[in-house]
């Protein structure tokens, strides 16, 4: 479980977020939803314990993350961050194994057979076995994000947060992360996820938690927070909902922010089954 | 299990180098008479006094300076994501210059000159350390850029020594900065041994952070490395390790630079082999080196650093780069 009270994000003295209050249930999975700059990235690193809130608290498991040394953070939150440093002459285990480190003390080399275990499940959980000694820079840029994602379970983390784990992917493979992500939590995991692509979000997330205009604009269901207002409030751009099929909410741009026009009046829905079916394949 | 069978290759490589390092050299031993030296090292004979006064200890002191100068290296390419780091990065090398030249103007005696010079080698490191530091760790770059421009400074104060300072002084300064285990004994070696020893445990301390540091240093954090901690400690490691060496060999280049890259492509990139691969390798390369400076121009001496540019740089890129497009 992770609680925030009254807690404001920021990056030294330049708050992000005005003080919040909210609490992530343990096995749930939350989408950060947010225009660029907005203070996502900040958000997780802040719930990684890599970063103080500017003021209020923030809880994980009832601790405060960010003063636990490195390596019982480790053990406790996995983050999967967006930096994208080349990784060269490492196989797609050698990265997995890497999660394994905060086990370890300096002196102790060689892996457990309960490291083995743990990297192997890894791998199998996002479907990369066959991959394992592949040489992680031969691999295409959804694979690596699987194998960073493999790396962040084989921490064995009850806590997992993910930075944008989906962009740059074509849309097969945005599902099919989500998809592991979501079945993470049934795992008993709390996954909390920076994203961009709200749709995605809300057909995958239990909750969102909507960022914008210097404060946390929303935090409930996707139903709640799937209004033209709040996300025209977030991304600055007319929005409009529709319903897919399944009667799960979607939003679209309503094209171009040209003041006067997109002032809510009626316009052409886009085909709403047609957009669905090409994005949930 | 493969890798371990190329480490334990290369050990015998090493091991077959300090033994012909042994054999060789400016006067002709038969190798019957070395082995029995070897083994009656308080028999009374010429072949007993080269090869345990003369002999062994260069044979020795070669082998641990090269091995010191790979895992310093090793370890600076390693931490700074850098294959063009090498061991003198952070001004180790010049640092010992500057002070042994003004010591040797000054009229320091000679056995001193180790012991100052590792002492200048070593804080040149910690003060381009200081000026890289950003928070509680260290910027690559600015590390890089402090060591490059203090080293050019030292350098630049050695050449104004040595413009300025009579022969007899510039020879002696000279045959420092050359890069030689002429004439070293036993007394040198056992100057370095301690300090290469807790280079050596520091080292091997960072192996497991080394290694997540591959993925990044975010990506390292993640997974509980305390970056700024593994930074000062493989930067102490590194400026221990190249500082000892210096102090007993002066600055034998091209063996930091260098012998990591060919050790990785024996043994892999993992630092729990790269580093012993590292050490042996080096250890190998300077024993031969070495003895090939003994000999080549016997009873003169030509200065191991030379030798090992000369021959070495050409026949590293020439491997390095056929290499390269196999794998292309």
């Amino acid at each position: 479980m992770i609680g925030l009270r009254e807690a404001a994000i920021g990056i030294e003295d330049r708050v992000l977020i005005a003080p919040a209050t909210a609490t992530i249930e343990a096995g749930t999975f939350v989408a950060v939803l947010g225009a660029n700059g907005v203070g996502k990235t900040t958000l997780l690193r802040v719930l990684s314990g890599a970063l103080q809130p500017s003021s209020g608290e923030v809880r994980v498991d009832g601790m405060d993350p960010a003063a636990l040394g490195p390596l019982e953070r480790a053990c406790r939150i996995a983050l999967v961050t967006s930096d994208d440093a080349p990784v060269d002459g490492l196989t797609a285990r050698d990265v997995t194994a890497s999660g394994r480190y905060p086990f370890h003390r300096w002196w102790e080399w060689s892996e457990s057979p309960y490291d083995r275990a743990a990297i192997d499940d890894a791998l199998v959980a996002v479907g990369m076995s066959a991959f394992a000694e592949r040489r992680f820079e031969t691999l295409s840029s959804g694979e690596r994000q699987r194998i960073w994602i493999a790396l962040a379970l084989a921490q064995e983390a009850p806590v997992l947060l993910l930075d944008e784990p989906t962009s740059h992917l074509d849309v097969r493979i945005a599902h099919e992360i989500l998809a592991l992500l979501r079945a993470q939590t049934r795992a008993g995991r709390t996954v909390v996820c920076a994203m961009h692509e709200i749709n995605d979000a809300a057909t995958y997330a239990d909750r969102l938690m909507l960022l914008g205009d210097g404060q946390m604009l929303a935090y409930d269901t996707p139903e709640r927070v799937f209004t033209a207002g709040l996300l025209e409030t977030a991304y600055g751009i007319p929005m409009e909902i529709v319903r897919a099929a399944s009667g799960a909410p979607r939003a679209f741009a309503s094209g171009a922010t040209d003041a006067g026009a997109s002032a809510g009046g009626p316009r052409p829905s886009p085909s709403p089954n047609g957009r669905d079916t090409g994005r949930s394949a | 299990m493969n890798v371990a069978l190329r480490l334990l290759g290369l050990l015998v490589v090493a091991l077959l180098a300090l033994a012909t390092s042994a054999l060789v050299g400016g006067s002709y031993l038969p190798v019957g008479d070395v082995f029995y030296a070897l083994f009656h090292p308080h028999a009374q004979s010429d072949v007993v006094t080269i090869l345990w006064q003369l002999r062994l200890p260069r044979v020795c002191i070669a082998a641990i300076v090269g091995a010191e100068l790979a895992i310093a290296g090793a370890l600076l390419q390693g931490l700074l994501r850098n294959p063009l780091v090498d061991s003198y990065l952070t001004g180790v090398s010049p640092g010992a210059a500057a002070a042994i030249a003004l010591s040797v103007v000054a009229g320091v005696a000679a056995p001193l000159l180790p012991a100052i010079g590792f002492a200048a080698g070593l804080a040149t490191a910690l003060v381009v350390a200081a000026f890289a530091r950003r928070g509680a760790g260290l910027d690559a770059i600015r590390l890089i850029l402090c060591g490059v421009s203090l080293s050019a400074l030292f350098s630049a104060l050695v050449t104004l020594v040595l413009t300025r300072a009579g022969p007899a002084y510039a020879a002696q300064i000279l045959a420092w900065l050359a890069g030689s285990t002429a004439g070293r004994g036993w007394s040198d070696l056992f100057f370095t041994l301690p300090y290469a020893s807790i280079g050596l445990v520091c080292s091997f301390a960072a192996v497991p952070a080394l290694n997540v540091l591959r993925l990044g240093e975010g990506r390292a954090a993640a997974v509980g490395v305390n970056v700024s901690r593994t930074q000062w400690l493989i930067l102490v490691a590194a400026a221990l390790l190249a500082a000892s060496a210096v102090a007993v060999s002066g600055s034998i280049g091209f063996v930091g630079l260098v012998v990591p890259h060919l050790a990785r492509r024996v043994v892999g990139g993992d630092a729990r082999a790269l580093l012993p691969g590292s050490a042996l390798l080096g250890a190998a390369l300077c024993a031969i080196a070495d003895a090939a400076s003994r000999s080549i121009a016997a009873p003169a001496e030509l200065p191991v650093g030379v030798l090992l540019a000369f021959v070495g740089v050409p026949t590293f890129l020439y491997l390095y780069l056929n290499m390269q497009k196999v794998r292309a």
